[in-house]
C-alpha cells in the first residue's frame, strides 16, 4: 500500500476500535520503511480525533472510547521500538503522573484518562487509586514528569485536590508542574478556585488539555 | 408485606430516602472509610440516619450497603466480611422501621468493567451480587434495590444474582447523563432500552438515580415511563456538587429548587421518588409536602 492508501485505513482502524487491523497496518508501515512519526501524525492521530468528535456529538460512549484507545495503544506498541530518540521527543507528549487521590478508591474515570493519554502519545505513570498526595510529587520528581493529573469521585475527597496544590506550594514546587483535576464533583470553577492549571470534563477533553499545556497543539 | 408495598405504589407516590454516605460523614465517618463498616462499628449512628428519614416521611429507606458487594469491599480488604456487613445493614434499617414502612436492600455497582472493556465476567458479577443479596435478604429487607448502574449488562447480572438467591422483588435504578442526543448511561444505554430489558428480565420496578438534577430527571423519567409498565423510580441529585468558600461541599440545587420539579417528576410517571447525592431528610420532608399538596389539590 502507498501512504495515501494506508493512512485512511489506519484512521478507520482506530475509529472502529479494531486492534488487529491497527497492529497489522503498523507492522506494514514498519516493513515499508515509511517515516514513522508521519505515520502516527497522518495515519493514526486523525482516527483518534474522529473518535473524540464522535464522543462529543454523543455518537460514541465509553465502550467505543475504550476500544479505540486500545487499538491506538496496540499500534503504538508496534511503532515505539522503531522510533529513534529524536523522533520520540517530537512525537511524545511528555511524562504524566496520574492517580486517584487518597481516600478515594474510584478508578474507572482515571483509568480511561490514563488510557487516552497513552493513546495520545504521553508516557503515563499511573499510580492507581487511593494515592497519598506525597507520592504524586515523589513520582513526578523521580521520573521527570511535568504534568500531574488528580482524579476524585467524591465531594469529600475532592478536597485533597485543593490540599495537593497547597502541598506543592509548601515544597516550593508549584511552578514546576502543571496540575490537572478531574472527576465527577470537579469543575472548571473548582479548578480555578483551588489554583489548579486546568480541568477536563471527560477523557477526550483531558487529552486535548494535556496537549495544550504540554505545548503540543 | 410486599403486597402492601405494591398496593401503596398503586395508591399514591411512595417516598424513598435521600443520601446516606454524606449523612454518616456529617456524623464523623472518616475519609476513605467504607460506610458499610459502621453497620458493625457504629450501628447506633446508622439506625439514627434511617430513623431521621422515616421521621421525615420516607415510606422506604435503603440499607447502608451501597458499596457492599464483595468485589467492592475487596478494594478495602473487607471481602471476607461482606456477608456480616450486609446482614447487619439490613437489620439496622429493619430495627429503625416503624410498622407499615419498608426496607430496601441497596446494592451499588462493583466498580469493575465487564469484558471486553475490562477484566470482569458476567459470572463473577452475578456471583458477587448473589452473595450480597443473600445477606440482605437474610437480614430482613422487604425488597432489593440495585442502584446507580451505568452498564445495563451489570444491572442484568445483579438482577440475575438477586433472583438466584431470593424470591424478593428487585428494583433497579440506572444512572443516566444528559448527552447531546438525549439521556444515556456512560456505556450508551438509553432509558427505553434499559427499562425494556430490565422488565423482561424480571425487575419489579425500574428507574433513574444520581447525576441528573430534579429538572433533568423529569425528562428522563418520561423516557423511561414510555418503555415500561413497571412502577418507575426517580432519585435525582440536588444538582452538581460545588465547593463552598469555607471548604465544605454544597450542591447547585437548593432545597426549594429541587422540590419545585418534584410534581413534574410525578406527573412524568414516577411512583417511587426520593433523592440521591446532596439530599437530606429535609429534602424528603419537603418532597412529602409537595406530593401531598398535589394530591389534595
Amino acid at each position: 500500500m502507498t501512504k495515501d492508501e494506508i493512512y485512511p485505513k489506519m484512521s478507520e482502524a482506530i475509529v472502529a476500535g479494531d486492534r488487529a487491523a491497527a497492529r497489522a497496518l503498523a507492522e506494514e508501515a514498519v516493513r515499508s520503511g515509511f517515516d514513522l512519526p508521519e505515520v502516527v501524525e497522518k495515519g493514526y492521530v486523525p482516527g483518534l480525533q474522529k473518535v473524540g468528535e464522535l464522543w462529543e456529538s454523543g455518537e460514541y460512549f465509553l465502550p467505543e472510547l475504550i476500544t479505540s484507545a486500545e487499538a491506538m495503544k496496540s499500534a503504538m506498541a508496534v511503532l515505539d521500538p522503531h522510533f529513534n530518540r529524536r523522533d520520540l521527543a517530537g512525537q511524545m507528549g511528555g511524562k504524566v503522573v496520574i492517580g486517584t487521590v487518597e481516600g478515594d478508591i474510584h478508578d474507572i474515570g482515571k483509568n480511561l484518562v490514563s488510557s487516552m493519554l497513552q493513546a495520545g502519545g504521553f508516557e503515563v505513570f499511573d499510580l492507581g487509586a487511593d494515592v497519598k498526595l506525597e507520592r504524586f510529587i515523589e513520582t513526578a520528581e523521580s521520573v521527570g514528569a511535568r504534568l500531574i493529573c488528580l482524579s476524585a469521585l467524591l465531594t469529600t475527597t475532592m478536597m485533597n485536590q485543593r490540599r495537593f496544590i497547597g502541598l506543592l506550594r509548601d515544597k516550593g514546587l508549584r511552578d514546576k508542574y502543571k496540575v490537572l483535576v478531574g472527576g465527577a464533583p470537579a469543575s472548571r470553577k473548582w479548578a480555578e478556585e483551588i489554583g489548579a492549571d486546568g480541568y477536563a470534563e471527560n477523557a477526550v477533553a483531558a487529552v486535548k488539555l494535556a496537549k495544550s499545556l504540554a505545548g503540543r497543539s | 408485606m410486599n403486597t402492601s408495598l405494591f398496593d401503596l405504589i398503586r395508591r399514591r407516590p411512595v417516598l424513598l430516602d435521600g443520601a446516606m454516605g454524606t449523612e454518616l460523614m456529617a456524623r464523623g465517618l472518616g475519609l476513605g472509610v467504607p460506610p458499610e463498616l459502621w453497620n458493625e462499628d457504629r450501628p447506633d449512628v446508622v439506625r439514627e440516619v434511617h430513623a431521621a428519614y422515616f421521621a421525615a416521611g420516607s415510606d422506604v429507606v435503603s440499607t447502608n450497603s451501597f458499596g457492599g458487594t464483595p468485589l467492592k469491599l475487596a478494594a478495602h480488604g473487607l471481602e471476607a466480611r461482606a456477608y456480616a456487613l450486609n446482614r447487619a445493614a439490613a437489620r439496622l434499617a429493619r430495627e429503625a422501621a416503624p410498622p407499615g414502612r419498608y426496607v430496601a436492600g441497596s446494592m451499588g455497582p462493583t466498580g469493575k468493567f465487564l469484558e471486553p472493556q475490562g477484566p470482569a465476567t458476567v459470572a463473577e458479577l452475578t456471583a458477587a451480587y448473589a452473595e450480597q443479596a443473600r445477606a440482605l435478604a437474610e437480614g430482613g429487607v422487604d425488597v432489593l434495590i440495585v442502584e446507580t448502574q451505568y452498564d445495563l449488562r451489570e444491572a442484568l447480572a445483579a438482577l440475575e444474582g438477586a433472583r438466584r438467591v431470593s424470591p424478593l422483588p428487585v428494583f433497579v435504578t440506572m444512572t443516566f447523563s444528559a448527552f447531546p442526543r438525549g439521556y444515556f448511561t456512560i456505556m450508551g444505554d438509553s432509558p427505553a432500552a434499559a427499562a425494556a430489558a430490565l422488565e423482561k428480565a424480571g425487575a419489579s420496578a425500574v428507574g433513574a438515580n444520581c447525576m441528573l438534577t430534579s429538572e433533568q430527571m423529569a425528562g428522563c423519567i418520561r423516557a423511561l415511563k414510555a418503555a415500561t409498565t413497571l412502577p418507575v423510580i426517580a432519585q435525582a441529585n440536588a444538582g452538581q456538587p460545588v465547593a463552598r468558600p469555607d471548604g465544605t461541599v454544597g450542591y447547585t440545587q437548593s432545597l426549594e429548587e429541587f422540590v419545585r420539579f418534584v410534581p413534574d417528576i410525578v406527573e412524568g410517571g414516577a411512583r417511587l421518588i426520593g433523592g440521591c447525592c446532596g439530599t437530606t431528610p429535609a429534602y424528603i420532608r419537603a418532597m412529602a409536602r409537595a406530593v401531598n399538596r398535589k394530591e389534595e389539590a
